[in-house]
């Protein structure tokens, strides 16, 4: 028998982390539902990719979708290098049978890795968001804040070139939400991976993302992306203060309404 | 935080030695018949001298094995078929007609029937408490494996866990709490399992036990092999419990 070895993409040949197009997803059943409808979207590798849409318009169905959760109905879709992508579920996603250590773990110990670098992994990961002295509590002994670290953690810790996020930091209050959008930007830069970031709010959107798509209501389409030109490193606070701003701002906001007309 | 502790207990004895009080001043008043109601102190010195003679604490060491022995050879089948079922649609279809048929038997109706396949003897005893335990925690397997957190198992999956590793780090533990009430549920059936066929089918074990010093209406023995069911049902629970704590530390 001849095996034939073909050479494999790779993601620095792409300037694409991820390629979306006419991708269309309906949920079967009876009460079924059209989620996304011949959406296309390219993600820039390297990128931190922002986006935005009204409630129920499909944005976890597009993640879920990558993340190989939900078959697309119609259209196709491409991940450069054809690497799982890390993903952070939209809730509360940490398992609560496991201490936080071993959550941040998990991806690894799905692979096989062995026990002694998941731990170094993981327990790196805790120190570098500030969670060194819980890596052995368990979720519910954890405030919500530090449960979104640790699913964010968790993502991080497979190392994967491109991370998926779905409202990461929805369910955190506003102190807590910046300083974790801190973290989530070193992290990022420090990895020099491709975020495609889920969220809801505009200004998070202009403090995390370089680009920012925003999809119409359900089913799901892409109305547009905005480039966020501000400097790097970013914060919530300088974000606000840069000229581009406004301008930035109003045209996400114009967008978002476009769907009711 | 003590006080505490202490004064729930206190509020949990309350009402059992209340009526033991009223019980042994209704006895001694003769309120009520007392072959049939002994006084309460008797029935403790009657259990204490068969404790002394070894007899009730042979039968309770019978019964346990029957209990014990039935009990984990139809737990551990139905909690494997009840995961298996709870995660794999063919499985389920196969199974769920007929457990669901075979469940609705009551189970005493099935003694006959233990009794001419196994023969006379233990192997009877320990299937009729087998057969009810299976199907208690085949259907509380089956029904906690699909309530597991559906965030959950995607999770597990988005990861790239493969059926076996989202079985063994999602659906195990995401289940086993309710695995765990069903196993204390399935542990009462399977006491009064065990004691309803000693009463019929057996010289031996605490249903023999209090059966016998029925029918001689001796009435302070009869109690007093209450008294050790009893004993036995709450040591047995009381070690479901622990056993759940220590494999479940992430409960709160
Ligand atoms: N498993 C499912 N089965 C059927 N319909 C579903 C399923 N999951 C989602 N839907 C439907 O698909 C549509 C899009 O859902 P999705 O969760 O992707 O929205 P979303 O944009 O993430 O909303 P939100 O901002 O509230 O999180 C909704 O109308 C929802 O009811
Ligand atoms: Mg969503």
């Amino acid at each position: 028998m001849t095996i034939l070895v073909r050479p494999r993409a790779r993601a620095s040949w792409s300037p694409h982390a991820v390629e979306i197009a006419g991708l269309s997803v309906r949920y079967p059943g009876p009460g079924s539902v059209l989620a996304l409808e011949g959406l296309d979207l390219a993600v820039a590798a390297g990128s931190f990719h922002a986006i935005l849409g009204p409630s129920g318009c499909g944005k976890s169905t597009l993640l879920k979708v990558l993340g190989g959760l939900v078959r697309a109905t119609a259209g196709e879709w491409r991940i450069a290098g054809g690497r799982r992508p890390a993903y952070v579920p939209q809730g509360n996603s940490c398992f609560p049978w496991l201490t936080a250590e071993a959550n941040v773990a998990y991806g690894l110990w799905v692979q096989g890795r062995p026990r002694r670098e998941r731990r170094a992994v993981a327990r790196a990961l805790l120190a570098s968001l500030g969670l060194q002295e819980f890596a052995e509590s368990y979720p519910h002994q954890l405030s919500e804040g530090m449960r979104q670290r640790v699913a964010i953690a968790r993502a991080f810790a497979v190392n994967a070139p491109l991370l998926i996020m779905d409202e990461p930091l929805s369910a955190l209050d506003f102190q807590t939400k910046i300083q974790v959008q801190g973290e989530l930007l070193r992290l990022w830069s420090d990895r020099q991976a491709t975020v495609l970031y889920v969220t809801h709010d505009i200004d998070e959107a202009l403090t995390l993302a370089d680009r920012v798509s925003v999809l119409s209501g359900r089913p799901g389409r892409l109305l547009g992306t905005i480039e966020v030109p501000f400097p790097r490193p970013r914060s919530y606070r300088d974000v606000r203060n840069q000229p581009g701003y406004p301008d930035a701002f109003r045209q996400l906001f114009e967008l978002l309404e476009e769907r009711s007309a | 935080m003590q006080a505490q502790a202490v004064r729930t207990v206190a509020a949990g004895v309350l009402l059992p030695a209340s009526l033991l009080v009223l019980w042994q001043v209704a006895a001694e008043r003769g309120w009520i018949d007392a072959l049939f109601f002994p006084r309460p102190t008797d029935i403790v010195a009657r259990t204490w001298e068969h404790v002394r003679d070894g007899r009730i604490v042979t039968d309770s060491e019978i019964t346990l094995k029957r209990l014990l022995l039935g009990f984990v050879l139809g737990a551990a089948p139905g909690i494997v078929l009840g995961l298996a079922a709870g995660t794999t649609r063919f499985i389920r279809a196969l199974l769920y007609p007929l457990a669901s048929a075979l469940y609705v038997v009551p189970r005493i109706a099935l003694l006959p029937l233990a009794l001419v396949t196994f023969s006379i003897g233990d192997p009877a005893r320990v299937f009729m408490v087998a057969f009810g335990v299976f199907f208690i925690t085949f259907f509380g397997s089956l029904s906690a494996a699909e309530q597991v957190e559906r965030n959950h198992v995607d999770t597990a999956r988005a990861f790239g866990a493969s059926y076996h590793q989202v079985m063994r780090s999602v659906i195990v533990p995401g289940a086993s709490p309710s695995i765990f009430t069903s196993l204390r549920v399935a542990m009462g059936v399977a006491l009064i399992v065990i004691i309803s066929v000693e009463f019929l089918a057996s010289n031996s074990g605490l249903g023999s036990f209090i059966w016998r010093r029925y029918q001689i209406f001796d009435f302070p023995s009869m109690y007093s092999g209450i008294v050790a069911v009893t004993v036995l049902g709450v040591a047995i629970n009381a070690l479901l419990l622990m056993l759940e704590r220590s494999l479940l530390p992430w409960r709160r």
